[in-house]
């Protein structure tokens, strides 16, 4: 979930970079653009200046001339001179700013071509002032167009700055939509900053709360479980504790039953009877120390050996085969114990012994696992 | 009293003052040499250009009397110098003396600093950017021109005009400059 919403966040983060730096790209552009459009703005003005300025200079000059002819004062003629001096200036300034407009560019041609006879006009007449030829300025004077001449130029003038207005004011309109568009983009885009920023603000504060929630979560899981853990703790110390008790009980219940298997073994040990255990199959597994007495073998002598090999009932048959039929052998297949049976005892010498025989059958469950065969040494009567 | 004053003054400004010979008699001569000579000078605005004696004798003048004597001295001191006549957005105009050898040009308004030689690229774009720049505002024409004072007539030889590409002004074609970026 941290790693999911670190993620996030940078992902908000990238967002918002990536908005800032369009904005200030487009913005950038925007201004550029803006300052060419302003550029565009100051160019016109310049352009109806200098057009202006050709009118008014040329009447400066004019009215210098004329007042030159009238007082000969030569600070007139130095007027007249920088007057028309201004209007070249202004003439070739015009011409320059309307190089890229070749309807005002041509329309100024012809205008610098009456300006240029006016100019011609007063040249001549200060020429003719100046060498003092009445007759000449007074010819010169009567063939003046005057007033018409200035309202030709002015008139070009007034045409010029009408079209240069009309460009001003699509030029202004260029320059005002352009900031508009600069200032829709930079309020858009902050707009969509604010909004990613919230959006960030949002997802801290929800992941602050899942946390939270989780915290409290991990909190109970936490108390559950160590409740759970004393509980365990619990049982199994309760358990430990009887678990000792039983040892402690099952070892004196063993120390008790090898005490009393002992003391069965020393009882068996102790009679004058022999004693022997048989398995199921007849064969010796265990004898008392009667028998090595009175037989001369030794226990490993007939551990395993088959019982018949030792004893058998006086009335037995030693003859092959007599095994299948020998009633101990079926007494004790059948679970029936034999009592006071006459039998005899073979020793390690060949010596025969009459004993009385009994066979207890030995039980586990209701099934006969093997037996006990006791041979007394008592009275031989019948012998 | 009011009319022995002003000749007592005008006295005085003599007896400070320096005349063009002394501008040409000066073998050190150098734009920067010539700058600080302006130092002490006022400002007066005049619509023509004033006698180059008048100039200096006053102490008064504009940028147009500065950079036409600067012009005037300096070429006849092997100065490879241009008129520039930048005439800048609200209508008003600027007039500098640029020096090729010292890759700047003589404003009369710097005539105060120690820097009185502004640096500039030798292009009448990068000369009238700069000049415009010191008034915080934008130029729309930039002329170069010559100027006698024998004749008292400005000739404006090459006009460039700010909305132009400049990769179409004249002195870059005329040099064969690369156009700016």
């Amino acid at each position: 979930m941290k790693d999911k919403t670190i993620r996030r966040i940078l992902g908000f983060f990238a967002v918002i970079s990536a908005v800032l730096v369009v904005i200030a790209v487009v913005s950038v552009r925007n201004i550029k653009r803006s300052m060419t459009s302003s550029d565009w703005v100051n160019h016109t003005h310049a352009t109806i200046l200098e057009i202006n300025g050709v009118l008014s200079s040329l009447r400066v000059g004019d009215a210098a001339v004329l007042t030159y002819v009238v007082t000969g004062d030569p600070q007139n003629r130095v007027a007249s001179r920088e007057a028309f001096s201004d209007v070249a200036e202004h003439l070739e300034l015009a011409k320059a700013l309307t190089r890229d407009e070749p309807a005002q560019h041509e329309e100024l041609v012809r205008l610098e071509t009456l300006v240029d006879e006016r100019v011609e006009f007063s040249r001549d007449l200060l020429a003719a002032r100046q060498s003092d030829k009445p007759d000449a300025v007074r010819t010169l004077l009567a063939t003046d167009a005057g007033a018409e001449a200035l309202g030709k130029i002015q008139r070009g003038v007034e045409d010029l700055t009408n079209e240069e207005m009309s460009l001003l004011d699509d030029r202004d309109r260029t320059s005002y939509v352009q900031a508009q568009t600069t200032r829709w983009t930079v309020w858009a885009g902050v707009a969509v900053d604010v909004i990613l920023l919230g959006g960030v603000a949002w997802l801290i504060s929800d992941d602050i709360a899942a946390r939270r929630r989780a915290a409290a979560v991990l909190q109970e899981a936490n108390d559950v479980l160590e409740a759970r853990v004393r509980e365990r703790t619990a049982a199994l110390t309760s358990a430990n504790e009887r678990l000792t008790a039983e040892n402690l009980e099952r070892s004196w219940l063993n120390e008790s039953q090898e005490h009393q298997l002992r003391y069965n073994q020393l009882i068996i040990n102790s009679i004058s009877d022999l004693v022997f255990v048989l398995t199921k199959a007849m064969n010796i597994s265990r004898i008392n120390p009667a028998v090595v007495r009175l037989t001369g073998f030794e226990a490993q002598d007939l551990v395993n050996k088959p019982f018949s090999s030792v004893a058998r009932l006086a009335d037995g048959d030693r003859a092959a085969g007599a095994a299948l039929f020998d009633p101990i052998a079926r007494a004790l297949a059948e679970g029936r114990d034999l009592r006071d049976q006459p039998a005899l005892v073979e020793d390690k010498n060949g010596r025969i012994t009459p004993v009385r025989l009994m066979l207890f059958p030995l039980r586990d469950r209701d099934k006969v696992v093997g037996g006990v065969a006791i041979l007394h040494l008592g009275q031989q009567s019948n012998l | 009293m009011g009319a022995i004053g002003a000749a007592f003054a005008f006295l005085l400004a003599s007896l400070h003052a320096f005349t063009l010979e002394d501008l040409m008699a000066d073998s050190k001569m150098s734009p920067k040499r010539f700058a600080s000579r302006f130092g002490d000078f006022s400002f007066q605005v005049f619509p023509y250009v004033q006698d180059p004696e008048v100039f200096l004798n006053t102490e008064n003048g504009n940028c147009q009397d500065y950079a036409i004597m600067a012009d005037y001295v300096l070429k006849r001191k092997n100065y490879e110098t241009m008129l520039v006549h930048v005439v800048l957005a609200c209508g008003a105009a600027h007039d500098i003396c640029y020096v090729a050898q010292v890759k700047g040009y003589l404003d009369y308004n710097n005539r105060i600093y120690v820097r009185a030689l502004q640096r500039s690229g030798r292009t009448i774009r990068e000369i009238a950017d700069k000049a415009a720049d010191s008034f915080d505002q934008d130029w729309t024409t930039a002329s170069v021109y010559t100027y006698e004072y024998s004749e008292d007539v400005k000739h404006l030889t090459m006009t460039i005009v700010k909305t132009d590409p400049p990769a179409e002004d004249p002195d870059r074609v005329i040099a064969g400059a690369p156009p700016s970026p």
